[in-house]
């Protein structure tokens, strides 16, 4: 019979290697980690279409993840899709015409917001709007002005 | 004249279709020891189980210490088992503790003694039934006669004004018998507990009971000091007292005559 | 044909009593269960033996389970260039269904069969009825504590599970079939969410802890006080227990992720 100090040692680990497991989980497998920076400021932008943008997804620069969209609503009056990102304060400041676009990670891949910088001296500030944006390119829509266009062309040359 | 430890009154109980008893009436008499016998199969557990009110009668009142059992709530009903303990006919000792902690388990339930007392008591009764010096034991390791005396340890650990004994005597070798008649003396004499035996072992009752009652299909079939009984005048009494083959219970199970039986090819 | 008609009511009616007496029984040892926690070492010696006992089956199936995957996953996916997607197609795999339901039927095997056994023994052995007549209530003192531990240690043997599996995964998928080892984790990373994936994971294991513990302390507390009894109580438990925690996943599968 194993003693009674034991059973507590061995239920106090196994307490312990649960909760390190759903600990791990968070960390390792969730987007909750990776806030940019201590010092965020938050920005929105509206998208004609966002596809299938989700919460969580980065926001980045080049390439470089600078921050996380934070939420997704619908403006009912003009209805197009109001994005809200969390940007960190160390990445610099961004210029106020910057351009924001749905992107693709690949063909397959997930989708995230790119943000190509603008011209002006006048930076974005918590709460701002980028003004400029592209909508989500829909594969659906790609392949149909595809075909359209390969329809008109064979047309000509007839 | 004391009022008595159990009473029943117009008791009936049926399993299902089977009739155990029907109509019975009891006195249990305080401090002296009771023997219920009969053949196997007749509710004498039951009759335990009805005392104890993990049953409750289907007809009459079941009265113990003079709280009548079945109109009893759940919280009551275990205040009034304190009062008893109850010797299984399994042992039933609990497989994960050892000889002490099963003696001690009633006391952590229901007290909150210190340490050093619970340990002066568990060696006192464990010391009644002859087995202190078998404390650190595991239940595996001890044998059927030793496993009902640490039982009956347990069964008076937390001095109940009475104990019920199920078929104490049944499975024991001769020595293991001595054993637990001996502490069963004990523990009517010394400490003066109701002790009710239910039992089929009419040599070991009549050493020791002040009182039977005989238990056949559900009605008493005699009753009184168990010298008397020997020369009760019923003949079914007579029979089972003597443990005659042949009698008002017959020795061949119903059948058509041996000679249509062998006739019959 | 009447008696028929008459017999079939009859079953019914058996089937839904025993039903009722099970869902009676349940909220009788929920409704114990604070005075278990007054006697944590009951409850820490349950989540012993029903807990740490299970860790490693738990351990070695997870890691069997998410390189599996990782190997069959990588197949189909090689196929169409997107081995990239291998890390979160183990890590989904494993979180959303796998974990909790793999780990509940583990759990069933391993510490549900032992826990209809233990008390069906009990009941044959008469040590649940001696507990009665001292006075002390089985219910809170046998039952509540081991449906406490089950509600306890299985979200935790899930979790485990889950990342065990998710490094078995990695393992093959990255040292053995060369996944790049960065996409592997970033697209975990990217992909998992906290409350729709690790949430839902914990939620389903632990209505997966209660349904099982529910069986087989049921199963061993009706259990027939004979070892016949007790075998067939400890057979019904994993027999139930699996075709439950299956149906159970479905329709929370559907709840969870269907809208």
């Amino acid at each position: 019979m194993v003693s009674s100090r034991m059973i507590e040692a061995a239920v106090g680990m196994f307490l312990c290697v649960g909760v390190a497991a759903i600990f791990v989980l968070t960390l390792q497998a969730s987007s909750m980690n990776r806030v940019p920076s201590k010092e965020i400021y938050t920005v929105r932008a509206r998208f004609e279409n966002v596809g299938s943008l989700r919460v969580g997804a980065p926001v980045a620069v080049a390439g470089v993840t600078i921050g996380r969209v934070t939420d997704i609503t619908l403006d009912k009056k003009m209805f197009e899709g109001v994005v809200s990102m969390t940007l960190g304060k160390d990445f610099g400041e961004l210029p106020k015409d910057s351009n924001a676009s749905v992107l693709t990670r690949g063909l397959l891949g997930e989708q995230y917001i790119g943000i190509t910088p603008g011209g002006l001296e006048e930076p974005l500030r918590d709460g701002d709007e980028i003004q400029l944006t592209q909508p989500a390119v829909v594969l659906e829509d790609l392949i149909g002005k595809f075909l359209y266009n390969a329809g008109t062309s064979q047309d000509h040359q007839q | 004249m004391h009022e008595p430890a159990v009473q029943l009154d117009g008791v009936s109980f049926s399993r299902g279709t089977r009739k155990i008893f029907a109509n019975i009436d009891m006195r249990i008499a305080t401090g002296k020891i009771t023997a219920v016998m009969g053949p196997s199969g007749t509710g004498k557990t039951t009759l335990l189980r009805l005392i104890g009110g993990q049953l409750l009668p289907r007809q009459g009142t079941v009265r113990v210490f003079g709280q009548q059992v079945s109109t009893l709530r759940h919280a009551e009903l275990y205040q009034l088992r304190k009062r008893m303990g109850m010797l299984f006919q399994s042992s039933a000792l609990l497989t994960d503790l050892d000889v002490f902690e099963n003696v001690a388990f009633p006391l952590r339930a229901h007290t909150k003694l210190t340490e050093r007392l619970i340990r002066d008591i568990v060696l006192m009764k464990l010391e009644i039934v002859g087995l202190r010096g078998a404390r650190r034991l595991r239940v595996e390791e001890l044998s059927g006669g030793m496993a009902r005396r640490v039982a009956l340890a347990r069964a008076i650990v937390l001095d109940p004004e009475m104990v019920l004994y199920d078929e104490p005597f049944v499975g024991l070798d001769p020595i293991s018998m001595g054993a637990i008649v001996r502490a069963l003396k004990t523990i009517n004499e010394v400490l003066r507990i109701t002790s009710v035996i239910v039992t089929h072992d009419v040599v070991e009752v009549v050493s020791i009971a002040d009182e039977v009652f005989l238990l056949a299909d559900g009605r008493i079939e005699g009753h009184g000091a168990p010298h008397a009984l020997y020369d009760d005048s019923s003949p079914w009494v007579k029979q089972f007292m003597h443990g005659l083959a042949d009698g008002p219970v017959p020795f061949h199970y119903p059948a058509p005559s041996l000679m249509n039986d062998f006739l019959e090819v | 044909m009447i008696f028929w008609k008459y017999n079939l009511m009859q079953q019914f009616m058996d089937l839904f009593a025993a039903l009722g007496r099970a869902v009676l029984f349940l909220f009788h040892a929920l409704l114990l269960m604070g005075a278990a926690l007054l006697r944590p070492r009951l409850v820490i010696k349950q989540i012993y033996s029903i807990g740490v006992m299970s860790l490693l089956i738990i351990i070695l199936s997870g890691g069997f389970v998410g390189a599996v995957l990782a190997f069959q996953g990588y197949e189909t996916m090689v196929d169409f260039g997107a081995t990239d997607a291998l890390g979160i197609m183990v890590a989904l795999a494993l979180l959303r269904e796998l974990g909790p339901v793999v780990g509940a039927l583990l759990f069933a095997g391993r510490a549900g069969s032992a826990l209809s056994a233990e008390i069906g023994l009990m009941r044959a052995t008469e040590q649940l009825s001696a507990m009665e007549m001292m006075a002390v209530d089985p219910m809170a003192r046998v039952i509540a504590p081991r449906l406490l531990g089950g509600m306890l240690a299985m979200p935790l043997l899930a979790a485990i599970f889950n990342v065990v599996g998710i490094y078995g995964g990695y393992l093959i998928g990255v040292e053995v079939l060369g996944v790049d080892r960065g996409s592997f984790w970033s697209q975990i990373q990217h992909g998992v969410e906290w409350g729709k994936d690790i949430g839902n994971s914990l939620i389903k294991s632990f209505i997966f802890g209660v349904v099982v513990t529910w069986i087989a302390v049921y199963n061993g507390y009706t259990a027939e006080p004979s070892p016949e009894g007790v075998g067939r109580a400890t057979t019904l438990t994993v027999v139930l227990s699996s075709v439950i925690v299956l149906a159970l996943d479905f329709v929370l599968t559907a709840i969870m992720f269907g809208g």
